[in-house]
């Protein structure tokens, strides 16, 4: 009733209205991918803006119809900070972000590929390796961005190949920062925040065993994952996910130990002291229990599956720029160390024989390469598109404002 | 970078020079003459204190850490950096500086949880309506160009603790006196390094004997008054017999750190002259000007 008395000349400083609108520097060309934060557009500049983008919309909660500014979710946050902050060839480029009627439009530029689609085009029409000169190049750039984040204290905790964005230019940029967080001195131990991170099949083992305390090498364990998967063209550890149980408490991943058990053998005290301590120790051990003795190999099997792999590959022999060979192997055996005091830090990583061997690397992963790549597919309708097989990431713990809005909502009806 | 200073969005885009605050508070002014005689406020330092004291409040109950409230009352600066405070209601702008500062130092707290505390405190100044808040915040974030994360002195303070051998009681005295300085305009104007380095001289040639903060610091402005002459001899006298050894140790590292002396004094003057003005400090002065504009401004509504 008191809002006609408002001196329209003077609003106030704290109501928002958007200085620029999506629609007046953008035209959508069509629909990339959706998610659980909102959905991907694909977009060309307007007015003499030139390039192609991607437009990221986290959505506006609905309640009822007309929608509320409801409080933004913590992980819309935390990538619009970091994304602002970061600066770097192999980490995605933001543009800018546009905050207009109620939800976020954060801008970045357009990436024609992903590893997700790459890896899937060679299974099609049937099983093609990539070069090893291309997975070498892929490898050094992830790394590369991934050194940078880590400088920057920012872990990542979602790598996997659907977010390890390629440029038609061959270069890798580490994208989705929806779930990295700074990890200088937390106010909140890492695991208070967010109970469940890292896309099952790429979690490592010390997040699969409860730990609290984890550090940048969960991220290496996702690469070691990454790099398996462009060897053989699948994951590595495909476990089935457990569901969290009604009481929003973390099941033991059991599967996906499983998984990971069988290539890499059992976890022992000698090889991992801090797996002791470590939450789920005992249900390792009855998981060990549950088989007949010698069921889950002692020592790691890595060598005999890579072997195989780079067999089935097609990958050459002998040494040289036809196979990622000995150097490859002992790389990927580092980056998947049960151990993560152990395992490789990225820096370590890009100073790898692996890397310093078998002569220069390109920026561009496509060098040399004579195949073609699909565009990015896109869409006119605007329907949810859902790679069904693909386990999502949980973005729980902390909840989402509009999302718990919307429950007691619902429990209140 | 987001953990490098550098390289930072702070340090690129947040730091201003003294005149430059002041030509934007000036055309703030001239902009709206008119509000600024009809709604005479206190000085900024004097609102700052203020404003921290309700932040405190707010972040009692839900025990929230001290960084947070930094680092949301630097979004409180950088936002008045852009907006004139008299077209705001500022009670709104603390609790939405405060829920948006939670989450972005880790501790985040239910939006419905942060509006209903703060309608405990300002009843009459913040509505039921969590939309409110959400706008707000859509409105901090524009104004501050997504560019929220801070960097804050208490870690270079802990940094240099081991390799300055700080007593526990000098670290806390350098660290109440960092919390001191987001009531003045120094966040705006030193880098992080600048203000915990000033912290620890204060912390170091004022013993925390002397001082009882918050408040009464009167006593605390005096004795930098007077002693603040001798540390700023010993700075600029390196050969200097004066000081005693604690004192000549730390004068000693400061002249090899690449530490900007001259920034470091200049902080130390702010310092003082925030204690000076603190003894004319009223609650219920900040509460009337401040519940007057908003009031008869409906920017409540």
């Amino acid at each position: 009733m008191l809002k006609e008395h408002l001196d329209p000349r003077k609003p106030s400083g704290t109501g928002y209205t958007s200085k620029v609108r999506v629609r007046d520097k953008y035209h959508i060309v069509g629909f990339i991918s959706s998610g659980t934060y909102g959905r991907v557009y694909k977009a060309l500049g307007k007015n003499g803006q030139k390039g192609e983008f991607a437009i990221k919309k986290f959505k506006p909660d609905k309640e009822g119809e007309i929608i509320q500014y409801t409080g933004l979710s913590q992980s819309a946050i935390r990538e619009m900070a970091l994304c602002s902050e970061l600066d770097h060839a192999n980490v995605v480029q933001l543009e800018e972000i546009i905050l207009e009627d109620k939800a976020i439009f954060m801008v970045f530029e357009y990436t024609e590929h992903d590893l997700l689609q790459i890896i899937h085009h060679h299974t099609q029409p049937h099983r093609h390796a990539i070069p090893a000169p291309m997975v070498r190049s892929i490898l050094f750039q992830l790394l590369n961005g991934l050194l940078y984040l880590h400088t920057s204290w920012v872990l990542h905790r979602d790598l996997k190949p659907a977010n390890i964005l390629v440029t038609s230019s061959g270069a890798i940029r580490i994208g989705d920062l929806g779930l990295a967080r700074l990890f200088y001195k937390p106010l909140n131990s890492l695991f208070s925040g967010d109970k469940v991170v890292v896309t099952i099949w790429y979690r490592a083992p010390e997040l699969l065993m409860g730990s609290r305390h984890y550090t940048p090498a969960v991220d290496l364990w996702a690469v070691g994952c990454i790099f398996a998967e462009l060897l053989s063209l699948r994951p590595i550890f495909k476990g089935e996910e457990a569901k969290m149980d009604s009481k929003k408490t973390v099941p033991f991943q059991r599967n996906q130990m499983m998984k990971i058990i069988e290539i890499m053998g059992l976890p022992t005290k000698d090889i991992w002291p801090g797996i002791v301590s470590m939450p789920e120790y005992s249900q390792l051990q009855s998981l060990a229990m549950s088989r007949a003795p010698g069921h889950f190999p002692r020592s790691s099997n890595l060598e005999g599956w890579y072997q195989s792999c780079l067999k089935n590959g097609g990958y050459a022999t002998s040494s040289g720029a036809g196979t990622p060979g000995a150097d490859g192997y002992d790389l990927l055996s580092r980056l998947l160390e049960y151990d993560p005091t152990k395992r490789i830090t990225a820096q370590e990583a890009l100073e790898h024989p692996y890397f310093k061997n078998g002569g220069p690397i390109s920026a561009n992963c496509f060098e040399g390469f004579e195949g073609k790549y699909p565009h990015r597919r896109v869409t006119q309708d605007d329907n949810d598109i859902r790679s069904g097989s693909l386990p999502g990431t949980k973005r729980s713990g902390l909840p989402d404002d509009s999302l718990m809005g919307r429950a007691s909502k619902r429990l209140k009806e | 970078m987001a953990a490098n200073y550098w390289a930072s969005t702070q340090r690129r885009h947040w730091l201003f020079t003294k005149e430059r605050l002041a030509d934007i508070r000036e055309s703030f002014r001239e902009r709206d003459k008119a509000a600024h005689s009809q709604f005479p406020l206190p000085d900024q330092r004097l609102l700052n204190i203020y404003f921290s004291q309700q932040l405190i409040k707010l972040g009692k109950r839900m025990s929230t850490r001290q960084q947070a409230l930094a680092t949301a009352q630097v979004y409180i600066k950088r936002f008045y950096t852009k907006n004139e405070i008299r077209h705001t209601n500022p009670y709104l702008v603390v609790t939405t500086a405060f829920y948006l500062a939670c989450k972005m130092e880790e501790c985040p707290q239910h939006i419905r949880f942060v509006v209903a505390e703060a309608r405990n405190f300002w009843p009459e100044f913040i509505a039921p309506d969590v939309s409110k808040l959400g706008e707000c915040e859509f409105a901090l974030i524009s104004e501050m160009n997504s560019q929220l994360i801070v960097h804050h002195p208490y870690r270079t303070l802990s940094e240099l603790q081991p390799e300055l051998s700080l007593t526990s009681d000098e670290v806390a005295l350098a660290w109440s006196v960092i919390n001191d300085h987001y009531l003045t305009d120094l966040p705006l104007l030193y880098p992080p390094h600048v203000i915990a380095v000033m912290a620890i001289i204060v912390a170091v040639v004022f013993k925390p004997s002397q001082t009882s903060f918050h408040g009464t610091a009167a006593p605390l402005a005096g004795a930098m008054r007077d002693g603040g002459m001798n540390i700023l001899a010993a700075l600029g006298d390196k050969n200097g017999a004066g000081p005693p050894p604690r004192i000549q140790k730390l004068v000693g590292w400061l002249a090899e750190s690449e530490v900007d002396i001259r920034a470091v004094i200049e902080c130390t003057q702010e310092l003082v002259s925030l204690y000076e003005i603190w003894e004319n400090y009223s609650e219920k002065h900040c509460k009337e000007l401040l519940g007057r504009m908003v009031k008869s401004k409906n920017l409540d509504k």
